[in-house]
This record gives structure tokens, sequence and C-alpha cells, in this order.
């Protein structure tokens, strides 16, 4: 620039407003460009495809059993839940880190001390929100290998931390949260829809 | 020089304007336009009835073509698979593995890439190109003899009216062609945009080059 | 305030420039690397090809995210690209089209080189690098267009590795060993793919990179052909120079955007090339055991083609289409005249240049067609043309009537 010291001002003015215009509309295109690349890291059709809500007939659940189901590749839980369990839930507000699940991920239909849209069933998915392992289900009030005074939940074998049956975190242990709850819905009495809401935001 | 510079972009406009040499059987022009959405909703439902026993799109997802066509996922598959499928799952035929040897002596192609690999006007003049032999009552194609595949469209040529044959012929090659290249209904639509935004930054630089290059002296 | 931050700047260069020649390096090669003033049209082909370069590394690296370089998912993983990736269809498309316009691109920037005599001394090595670029490019376009595993992928890689069995006694064993199979097959795709994606552009890297340091060495060539370092101003700069940049980085920015232009119609409106960039029995799986009624190689390959067929002898034709590329190596020796351009050039090299550019078009031409016993004449009368050009140069250019070449660029 400083060899053109010769030149009228006003083309330098002219000559400023045009690469800097060149420049705007160079980043813009580069900006728009970048689109197409960024966005094909997106889950693709196909991924998108595999994650499409599974259905599950829950009438043939025992109580007190559980079933896996796999959802976008991860474990959901079914656990039907007999009266006792449900009973006990109520009981433990204060060993729990997040007891009405104010910061943790649920469907607003499922934000409730059950955690489900019926009592009877939870629906969770089985992913530790600590590092991501996969916790035990140890239903028993209790059970032989758990720590004293076990009240019947999950317990993950990585780090050691520990959830009731509604999914919900106990204090003083590494996971942050409570277990993921995903979206679902009732298709019928029988059978739930995992992946999907319900139509009209409540239970369908 | 100038000379030299117009015949550069003259041979390399050439090929271009010459198509690779292909089989010379004379083809009827399909002059489908894959932009008429209604025209792709009808081919959709005619693929359904008369080519989806045997023939499959598999590279296709239902839901992609509720998409592009205007359709809902609920939609897209009554329509063409009465609520068989999912709307994530491929098209596929709904004959079983393994039928199409033992009933027509030989593999059903997947239509997929049809139009891709042969073109839109192959398709509906093959559509269109059987004719009936009555020495030996049956059907041939004339762009493909001996072939086993029946003329699926023969109630429409023989009780319809000739414009509706022709409708539904040009109907389903359009719908091929979507399938060949789903993307392309995207494409047309920004490539004119990308190109409007190429042109205003070829005037800024160009502007930008006169502005620079009134320093040089010649 | 401006200036506080102008010394933290400099402060800050100055750290860099103590451990990197960042500055010089950038004055060396832009700022005050001085190239003639008279650059025409044929000057932007240069910084098109490395517009083009870029290209094909950005969407390559995009496209063996989705890519499955195997027989048995080869084929579908493109059809995924095409469908189910976002934007899958735009990258496949620029990097497809990108290899034809690779091609355009490179063959205007070579004819360029003939019309100024580019090669020559003292630029011979910025023309075998730049000839390396081209053989290595032709392999990488070769392996790349296999690997969406088409009948045209599968019977072009089938053709032109056979050419490898016809050499004596080693052919058939060469040519098995290239595959690492009986046929192409998947290990064949598998090798070329690794080829295809990480050794090829790495050589390809290396050797743009020194066919600019060379070509920075001797400094560019000119329409007029005119040594511009012989006249010097008091300061030691050439006078008909002027600073790569900001002037020729402004002058290739419009010749970019005008070619991207160029680029975007093709990719949005005709991204198979009129069958020529994409060709239509490629959106066919490969078959082994069907060859498609008719197969040429891809547009760029088909001059080449067309002399090896033109050859009636299976040997020989592969010795005479890998003589139409070696030759072109020989240029700045088989050209002796000593001056450069075509505009002071003498009839017999316009001529013999307008034959040859001719030649390569209409044998391009013709390695697309099916072969016939008229277009075989054909091809022999322009295969013999296109070598005529190197065997004639030599003698006409020697004692070729020039005119007066000017002082300085015009």
């Amino acid at each position: 620039m400083s060899s053109n010291q010769d030149q009228p001002k006003t083309s330098m003015t002219r000559r400023k407003v045009l690469t800097a215009a060149t420049g705007v509309i160079g980043a813009t295109g580069a900006t728009f460009a970048a689109v197409p690349f960024v966005s094909s890291w997106q889950p693709s059709e196909k991924a998108r495809a595999a994650g499409a809500p599974v259905e599950l007939n829950i009438s043939k659940i025992q109580p007190g059993q559980m079933v896996t189901v796999s959802w976008r590749g991860k474990p959901v839980w079914v656990v039907r839940r007999t009266p006792e369990m449900i009973e006990r839930l109520g009981d433990l507000d204060d060993r729990l880190r997040d007891p009405n699940s104010l910061v943790s991920e649920q469907p607003e239909y499922c934000q409730n001390p059950t955690r489900s849209i019926k009592q009877e069933f939870l629906v969770v998915v089985g992913v530790c929100t600590h590092l991501g392992c996969a916790p035990l289900y140890r239903p028993a009030v209790d059970s032989p290998d758990m720590a004293e005074n076990w009240q019947g939940g999950f317990f993950c074998p990585c780090h050691g931390s520990s959830f009731d049956l509604a999914g919900r975190v106990y204090q003083g242990v590494p996971a942050p949260t409570n277990l993921e709850i995903p979206p679902y819905h009732y298709k019928s009495a029988q059978v739930i829809r995992i992946g999907e809401d319900p139509e009209e935001g409540g239970v369908a | 020089m100038k000379v030299l510079q117009w015949l550069t972009i003259c041979v390399l406009l050439m090929p271009l304007s010459l198509r690779a040499a292909g089989p010379s059987l004379p083809l009827e022009s399909a002059n489908n336009d894959i932009q008429d959405l209604d025209s792709l909703k009808r081919g959709a439902a005619l693929f359904t009835d008369h080519c989806m026993a045997c023939h499959s799109v598999k590279y296709m997802r239902y839901n992609r073509i509720a998409a592009d066509l205007g359709w809902t996922n609920e939609e897209v598959v009554e329509v063409m698979s009465y609520g068989q499928d999912r709307p994530v799952d491929h098209v596929m035929t709904r004959m079983p593995d393994g039928v199409a040897m033992n009933v027509f002596g030989t593999k059903v192609p997947d239509l997929s890439l049809m139009a891709r690999l042969k073109g839109t006007d192959y398709i509906y003049s093959f559509l269109r190109g059987y004719e009936y032999d009555p020495e030996t009552k049956s059907w041939d194609n004339r762009l493909l003899e001996g072939t086993a595949m029946p003329h699926v469209l023969e109630s429409m040529e023989r009780h319809g009216s000739e414009e509706a044959f022709a409708q539904a012929a040009r109907d389903i090659s359009n719908f091929l062609e979507y399938t060949g290249e789903p993307a392309k209904l995207q494409r047309l639509d920004l490539g004119w945009k990308v190109m409007l935004f190429l042109l205003l930054l070829i005037v800024v630089t160009y502007l930008l080059k006169k502005e620079y290059w009134r320093d040089i002296k010649h | 305030m401006a200036s506080t931050q102008q010394t933290k700047q400099n402060s800050l260069l100055a750290w860099l420039d103590a451990r990197y020649p960042l500055v010089s390096t950038w004055n060396e090669h832009v700022a005050q690397y001085y190239a003639p003033k008279n650059f025409n049209f044929w000057y932007f082909f240069g910084s098109l090809a490395l517009l083009v370069l870029v290209n094909q590394f950005v969407t390559g690296i995009w496209l063996t995210m989705s890519y499955k370089p195997s027989a048995a998912e080869a084929f579908s993983s493109v059809e995924y690209i095409m469908r189910d990736v976002e934007w899958g269809w735009l990258i496949r498309y620029m990097h497809s089209t990108g290899a034809s316009a690779f091609f355009i691109v490179i063959y205007l920037h070579m004819t360029r080189a003939l019309l100024y005599g580019s090669y020559k001394e003292p630029r011979e090595l910025v023309w075998l690098l730049g000839m390396l670029i081209f053989v290595v490019l032709m392999a990488e376009a070769f392996m790349g267009y296999m690997l969406p595993w088409g009948q045209m992928s599968y019977w072009g890689a089938q053709v032109i590795i056979s050419l490898f069995g016809a050499i004596p006694v080693v052919g058939p064993d060469l040519a098995t060993w290239i595959r690492g199979d009986f046929i192409i097959s998947d290990a064949t795709l598998n090798r070329f793919f690794a080829l295809h994606v990480i050794a090829l552009p790495l050589v390809l890297l290396i050797l743009v990179f020194m066919h600019i340091v060379a070509l920075h060495k001797v400094g560019s060539n000119n329409p007029d052909g005119v040594e511009i370092k012989k006249l010097k101003d008091a300061q030691g700069l050439p006078k008909d120079g002027i600073p790569f940049h900001p002037y020729y980085t402004v002058k290739d920015s419009f010749g970019a955007a005008v070619f991207m232009l160029f680029f975007a119609f093709v990719v949005f409106y005709m991204p198979t090339g009129g069958g020529f960039f994409i060709e239509p029995p490629n959106f066919e799986p490969a078959n082994p055991l069907k060859t498609p009624d008719h197969i040429a190689p891809v547009w760029y390959f088909t001059p080449f083609y067309a002399v090896l067929r033109a050859i009636p002898d299976k040997f020989l034709g592969v010795l005479a289409m890998g003589a139409a590329i070696a030759v072109l190596f020989a240029m700045p020796w088989l050209d002796r005249c000593k001056v450069r351009s075509i505009r002071y050039r003498g009839l017999s090299y316009k001529v013999l240049l307008t034959i040859f550019l001719i030649s390569f078009v209409v044998l391009g031409w013709l390695g697309t067609q099916p072969a016939s016993p008229e277009l075989t004449k054909l091809a022999r009368i322009f295969t013999a043309t296109y070598f005529l050009f190197f065997i004639i140069l030599p003698f006409t250019s020697a004692t070729e009537k020039t005119k007066p070449v000017p002082e300085r660029v015009t």
C-alpha cells in the first residue's frame, strides 16, 4: 500500500471499500460453503432410521421383572414395578440428589415422583449419567451383594453410582443426575412406543 | 490471440453438445418434468400398482419420498405399501426372494438407478414398446426382444385413451428419474442461487482488480 | 491506541520470525515475488489448478468419511452418500466435477506452456515437474474412477490393468501383482483406495510444492517470452515486473470467481457432464460377468486411448500410448528455437502446433466413439500427426525464421 502514495486520495478510499466488500462477500461465501461440510456430520438418514421408535408389548412382563430393548443403539429398560416398590419410592427423598428431577433429563410428562406415565411401568435409558456404563438391576431390598440398607434400584459397577427404582440418583455417588427417561407413549394398553412423544402432550 | 481464445472456448464446449454414442433404437421422448410434483405422486402410485409386485427401488426410503413429494409419513406408507412398512424402510418389492427365478427365469433388476443408466426416454419407450403377436398370442417388446417382463400397462393401453396411457408411462418415467437422484429437486432449486451469488462475487472482484491495476502503466 | 496495537502485532511477528521464516517466505513468494505485468487469459490456469486441488482435497476427505472401500459395499455406499448423508450429493458432485475440471485446467495450462515456450531454458525443471504432476494426476484420476465400483469403474480398470499384461515376459505376472488377484476384485479396490486417498495425494502435494519452488527460482515466463529479470530499475527490481500481491492475487481472485461460476453450473445443472464426467453405465454395479456394450474411458484419457486403439498390435499399442505421454517430457530439448513466444516465432512452429493441438482434440473425440473401420483409419492419421509434431520439430525449430523479440514486454 505504501507504494501508492502518489494515487489520489479518493482512489485509496475506493480501494479500501472494494477490498472490504470483497472480503465480506468472500467470507459470506466461505461460510455458506462450509454449511454442507459441517451438516454432513449430522446423523445420516440411515442412522436416523436405525434410531426410529421401537414398540414393546408390556402385557407379558411380570411384576418386578425388567425387559431391555435397544433404541438408537442404547439399552432402554422397562420395569414393571410392584405396589410395594412404588410405595418405597416415597420414603427416599432425603437420601436422593435430585428427588424431584429438577435438573435431570426426562420428558415433561415424566417429571413426577415415579418418573413415569403410568406408575406401574418405568421406562428409562440404561446408561449411567456418570460416564456411560450400563448399571445393574438390583430390585430386592437388602440385596446380598449391595450395601447395607439397599432399597432396591440400579447400581453402576464402574464407579459405584446407585439409583432407586425410578432411576433417581443417590447422594454421595459420582453420577450427577438421574437416569434419562426417553420420550415414549402408550400406543395401546399393552403396547408402548419408545422414541416418540405422545400426540397431545399427555398420556396417549 | 483472441481468435485462439475463442477457439479454445469452442473446443471446451464442444463435448457438451455431443452425446456419447449409444444403441440406435429410436426412442420416444418422455417429456417428463421432475419438478411436477403431481406427476411424481401419480408416478409413485402407478409404480406401486404396476411395478412393485416385482421391482424394488432399494436405495429409496418412504420418508424421503414423502418429504420430497409433499406427503406425510403416514400417507406415503398408505399409498405405496398399504401401511405394511415403516416410513424409514427402503422401498422393497413385495415379491419374496427367489420367486422371480422360478416364475420368470431371471433376476428382476432394482429400478433405483434405471433412469440414470438408461434415461427416461428409454423407460417411457419401453413401457409403450409392447407389441402383440397374434401368432404366438403373446406380447413382446421392441426395445428388448424376448423380455421376461409382462406388459404391465396392458389394460391401460387396451381400455384407456391413448392420452391416459401416455401420461401413465410418463408419470412412471418421471418417478423413476426422481428415484435415480432424489437430490435433483434440491439441486435445481439451489443452483441458480449459488450462481447469482457468484455473479456478485465476480462483479466485486472485477472492480477490485480494475482498481488495483490502475497502478500499472502499460 | 492504534500504535500500541501495532507494536504488539510487530513484536508477535518478530517473535515468530525469529523462529520461522514467515515474513521472508511471504515476501519471497508473494508480496515481493515479481511477475511480468503482461499475463493474459492463459495465465489464470496455474492458480485455478491449485484451487481445484484444494477442492479435491477437502471434498475427498469428506467423501472418505462415508465411503466403504469394499467390493460388497462400495457401490451402495456411494448411493448412501448421494441420498442418506446430508449434503452428500453436493460433496460428491463437487469431487467428480472437480476431477474433470482438473484436467480441463491442466490441459489449458500445458497449452499455455506450448504457446509461449514456458518449458525452455531456464524453465526445463518447471516443465518436467509439471509433467510428473500430470502423470501422477492421471494415475490418481484412474484410481478414483474405480472407487464407485460401477460397470465403467470395473471394466475401465480391467482394460487399463490388462495393458500391463502386454509387456513381454513379465506382463501377465505384473498385471496379477497389480490386481492382487486373478481378476479385478476387492483386493484391487482396497489398494487403489489407499493409493487414491493417501499415497498419490501426498506425492501430488510434494510435486506441486516443488513445481512452484522451481518456478519462483527462475521467475515466470510471459506471453512475449521476454526475460524480465534482464532489465532492472535503480532498486534492482524488474522494470516489467509487478509484485504478485496485490496485483495478481486480486486478478486471480477474479479468475477464481469466474471459474467457480462455470463449476457451479456443472455441479448443479449437469453433474454428469452429458455422460462425459460420469458415464451412464457407471450407475450399474460392477458385474465381472457382463461387459457394457460400449466402454470408453473418461474423456480426459481418450486422446491416449485413441492412440492405443489405432495401433493394430497389443504391445506396440501400449508402447505408442506410453510414448504419446513420454515424448512431452522431452519438449525442452526437442524445440531448439531460441525464441520462446509464438508471437515471434516462424510459420513452421505455428503450423506444427496447430496440427498438434487439432490432433489431440480429434483423438480425444475418437476415443469416446465405438471403434469402426473408418474411425480407426482416422485415428491412425491423427496418431501420425500427433507424433509428427515431435519428429519434425527438432529440425524446423533450429532454423526457424523468427521475428525480432522486443526488449520489453508489450
